[in-house]
């Protein structure tokens, strides 16, 4: 008896049920660890920022010399230290900020509107930043 | 594994419990020692300030990768 009214329910099941203040707390919690992760990246980011920055005001201050031949002596000098803060690093905060606006954006009900953006524009912004420093590695 | 040790406040990690100080402080110790020895040996305000900074920024890095890993929200 038990089994088949068991066995109903799964027939009329069409989809996961999830109640409404359930979804809300996946929400909720998906944006916390969103921004968890934004300011992680945050603080990673600002090394290799760091690292363009001395560059560039080396370029700007010392004859001959530009931002792109700067990078290029300092991945020589520095193989290691270059090859993780300019590839290894970037990469892996691209995928986990990307994975966390999606999550975002599919727990959101995959919205139209801009302002779903509101939400991840920070995550958004360190990408830009992220990709920014791989472009100007490999340049 | 929940490890309650750092709570996220902005952009700041803050400790919330003994072991979080601990880490803080350490971090914080190590960084006025990284002052003084790079200090030490520096010619000139700036080359102290450009050499201290890139390593406070390590520093700050990984106790804000130690607090993101033992913080309230991430393993909920």
């Amino acid at each position: 008896m038990e089994n088949e009214e068991f066995e109903e329910k799964l027939i009329q099941m069409t989809k996961p049920e999830v109640n409404q203040l359930k979804h809300q707390d996946m929400l909720a919690k998906a944006i916390a660890n969103a921004k968890d992760k934004t300011v992680l990246s945050l603080w990673w980011l600002i090394i290799p920022l760091y690292i363009i920055s001395m560059l560039l005001m080396k370029s700007i201050y010392m004859p001959n010399t530009t931002l792109s031949s700067g990078i290029h002596d300092f991945a020589f000098k520095q193989r290691f230290i270059a090859f993780f803060f300019f590839i290894i690093l970037p990469i892996i905060f691209i995928i986990i900020n990307t994975i966390s606006i999606r999550k975002v954006y599919i727990l959101s009900g995959s919205p139209k509107s801009i302002s779903y953006l509101k939400t991840v524009w920070l995550n958004v912004l360190i990408i830009f930043f992220l990709i920014l420093i791989l472009i100007v590695y490999t340049l | 594994m929940k490890l309650n040790w750092f709570k996220r406040k902005g952009v700041f990690f803050l400790p919330s419990s003994i072991i979080g100080w601990i880490i803080f402080l350490i971090g914080f110790a190590y960084s006025i020692y990284s002052f003084i020895e790079i200090d030490s040996r520096s010619h000139s305000v700036s080359d102290t300030l450009i050499n201290f900074v890139f390593k406070f920024i390590i520093i700050i890095a990984v106790y804000s990768l130690i607090a993101y890993l033992t913080s309230r929200n991430t393993k909920d």
